[in-house]
């Protein structure tokens, strides 16, 4: 009478294994070991490289792309993604740039609210109305530029006074980059908010098997709008760190830093099919992406291959750290 | 003979459902065409249809290729870098401000088999890598973006030939060229699907992946022709565009990517595959112009576009998916 249809979840072997295999090791040491071996290269393509002044330049300029990063990585953790990121910092540096102005230093704080709540839309979108997460945050990047561009005008809106966000752009004894110190602080207090509570383990469990997590009584609808809430916040942060160093807010600013960013996540070992992966990997990824692009520099290469790279980048760390026995059918 | 009786009212009330369900979209492209038609006096002119089918063109060709992808249940993400890197080439291969190559079809041709060839290279590592298409769709438009600034080399190349500037601007019956073509491409489009095993296969291969394997159907060289079938007819809206601006630009597709995924979506061609066409599609096309043409003739800002876009598109999807709650409950 019962159909001889039985769907095994392949994903059981991922579980039931005690420790990471060899290769899995290998996977997770990849991202250190390509930023030390591109130093090494850099250093001695370039003997400056090493040099205090051009290091401080290089972590200052991984830092926005870090910060966007690090909250999409969350989202990409719980089995999501976020395309979005790039425009809602777009989006942020036009509502800071024209904020600024009467709100003083709480603009900051304002624009990184309403980035998390733009952010947590988008995923209460996602989970009530049951859409795919790349094509809901597909649609907000359109809405979030469309919005950038209506209420700028189209034009870049210039900042006066940067005092109340000088802050995002100075270097601590005049050495260590302010940017640089955000970013770090960003993803150690994500870090540590997610090794400390039980965040963790839900949010591994949902990446690695939704259907079981939901099962085990973890709430997983209010920890995916969550994790699309941070990404906004992180996106928002972004985007005032950006108006900070360049004294103005840009309706199309940071649109370029959304292929940048996903290639920080997934070269950083972080599986595009959820639940393996962290945080730290993804400022490891951003620091090999920046690297990467003043390496095509210093070794002459035109700027136009630095889009091709990207690309070549991410689908080959994507095949990489797939979870290949959680993947039955390819879409 | 009693489940023949059982069987034939369930059957007629399943087409029914089919049919209503069918006919949604191109109801609402009537109900706007109305609704705009009564707002605005520009818009109920023959002289603004005309213009409307024009406007469709590009888009309606660009479509039918995100069709194919989206009845597998993939998604392609790849247009914009596809266009640009299409756009750039045929530019440089005809007669043009910045070259002596006058290669005229040929040139169209070149740069039409280079985007199936990007089409071609997402298809392969969605196969063979097994990386979600719209990842590899994401990686393949970059490296598209990046062959067409190569090719780009900070000079803007005009498009001199004539023949290819005719078709923006020839007209025949009042429609131009590319509107012709559009409509060619759409009835090539709707005859592989309709009567093709590629079409069929994509079809089925959106619909029940698994069950098709099992039945013993090799799914990965249909899926490999599919996506670059979808880059061939994404080369060919690229000439198109390079027609229309009368010269080659990096940023020549960038709409076409969203665009494109939202008109399908709209006209009925669902997200999780094997529901939908090349018709429903061009529908969406049309209703999607439409609306365009007429927030502008009210007044309403084209930045606002977009937006308008990125709302449609969550709206669809949502409403697409509402009856297939429980199919998959899983949603990533």
């Amino acid at each position: 009478m019962s159909a001889p249809v039985t769907i095994r979840p392949s994903s059981d072997a991922a579980v039931v294994k005690g420790g990471p295999t060899r290769s899995e090791s290998l996977t997770s040491l990849m991202p250190v070991l390509a930023l030390v071996s591109l130093v090494i290269a850099l250093a001695a393509a370039k003997p400056g490289f090493l040099s205090q002044p051009s290091m401080t330049a290089v972590v200052d300029a991984a830092a926005p792309l870090a910060v966007l990063a690090a909250g999409a990585t969350i989202a990409v953790l719980c089995g999501g993604i976020d395309l979005s990121i790039a425009a809602l910092a777009s989006l942020s540096s036009v509502l800071l740039a024209m904020w600024l102005p009467t709100l003083g230093g709480l603009a900051s704080v304002a624009v990184v609210g309403v980035a998390a709540a733009a952010g947590a839309l988008q995923g209460a979108a996602h989970v009530f109305l049951r859409i795919p997460s790349f094509i809901v945050t597909l649609g907000g990047m359109s809405l979030f530029s469309s919005i950038a561009l209506v209420i700028s005008g189209a034009a870049p809106v210039p900042v006066i006074d940067d005092g109340p966000i000088r802050w995002g752009f100075t270097r601590i004894f005049d050495v260590v980059p302010s940017a640089a110190v955000v970013a770090v602080v960003v993803v150690a207090v994500l870090a540590l908010l997610i090794k400390a509570t039980p965040l963790g383990s839900w949010i591994t469990a949902t990446g690695y098997s939704e259907p079981a997590a939901r099962l085990a009584g973890i709430p997983v609808d209010p920890l995916k709008i969550g994790a699309f809430c941070v990404s906004g916040a992180c996106a928002g942060l972004a985007g005032v760190l950006l108006v900070a160093r360049t004294f103005s807010g840009g309706p199309t600013m940071a649109d370029s830093l959304l292929l940048p960013a996903v290639a920080a996540i997934v070269v950083g070992g972080t599986a595009i099919t959820g639940g393996h992966g962290g945080l730290w990997r993804t400022l490891v990824g951003a620091l090999v992406v920046t690297l990467l692009r003043v390496g095509l520099s210093v070794v002459g290469v035109s700027a136009a291959y630095e889009s091709i790279l990207y690309g070549a980048l991410i689908v080959a760390a994507v095949a990489l750290t797939l979870d290949r026995s959680k993947v039955m059918v390819v879409k | 003979m009693a489940p023949l009786v059982d069987t034939r009212p369930a059957r007629s009330r399943l087409r029914r459902g089919v049919s209503v369900r069918d006919a949604g979209p191109p109801i609402a492209l009537l109900v706007i065409v109305v609704v705009l038609s009564l707002l605005s006096p520009q818009f109920r002119t023959t002289g603004n249809a005309l213009n409307i089918l024009d406007a469709a063109a590009v888009l309606a060709v660009v479509t039918c290729g995100t069709t194919f992808v989206l009845l597998l249940g993939s998604i392609d993400l790849s247009a914009a870098g596809v266009m640009g890197a299409s756009s750039l080439v045929v530019a440089v291969l005809v007669e043009n401000s910045r070259n002596n190559l006058d290669l005229g079809i040929l040139g169209i041709l070149i740069a039409v088999v280079l985007a199936a060839a990007l089409g071609c290279v997402s298809g392969l590592l969605v196969v063979l890598l097994k990386v979600p298409s719209f990842m590899t769709t994401l990686g393949v438009s970059a490296i598209g973006l990046g062959i067409a600034t190569l090719v780009f080399d900070g000079v803007q190349p005009g498009v001199v030939d004539p023949s290819l500037r005719s078709w923006a601007t020839g007209r025949l019956l009042g429609l131009t060229y590319l509107t012709w073509i559009a409509v060619v491409c759409v009835l090539i489009a709707w005859f592989v699907q309709r009567y093709t095993r590629l079409g069929r296969y994509a079809m089925a291969i959106g619909g029940a992946e698994e069950v098709l394997a099992l039945s013993g159907v090799r799914v990965g060289p249909y899926k490999v022709a599919v996506f670059t079938m979808a880059g061939a007819f994404y080369g060919l809206g690229a000439v198109m565009v390079t027609s229309q601006l009368g010269s080659g630009l990096v940023q020549s597709g960038a709409s076409y990517t969203f665009a494109s995924i939202t008109a399908a979506v709209v006209g009925g061609t669902l997200l999780v595959g094997g529901r939908g066409g090349v018709l429903h599609s061009t529908v969406g096309v049309l209703l999607l112009t439409v609306l365009t043409n007429g927030l502008v003739l009210i007044g309403v800002s084209p930045y606002v576009q977009g937006g308008v876009q990125g709302l449609i598109v969550v709206v669809a999807v949502a409403v697409a998916a509402a009856p297939l709650r429980h199919r998959n409950q899983v949603v990533k």
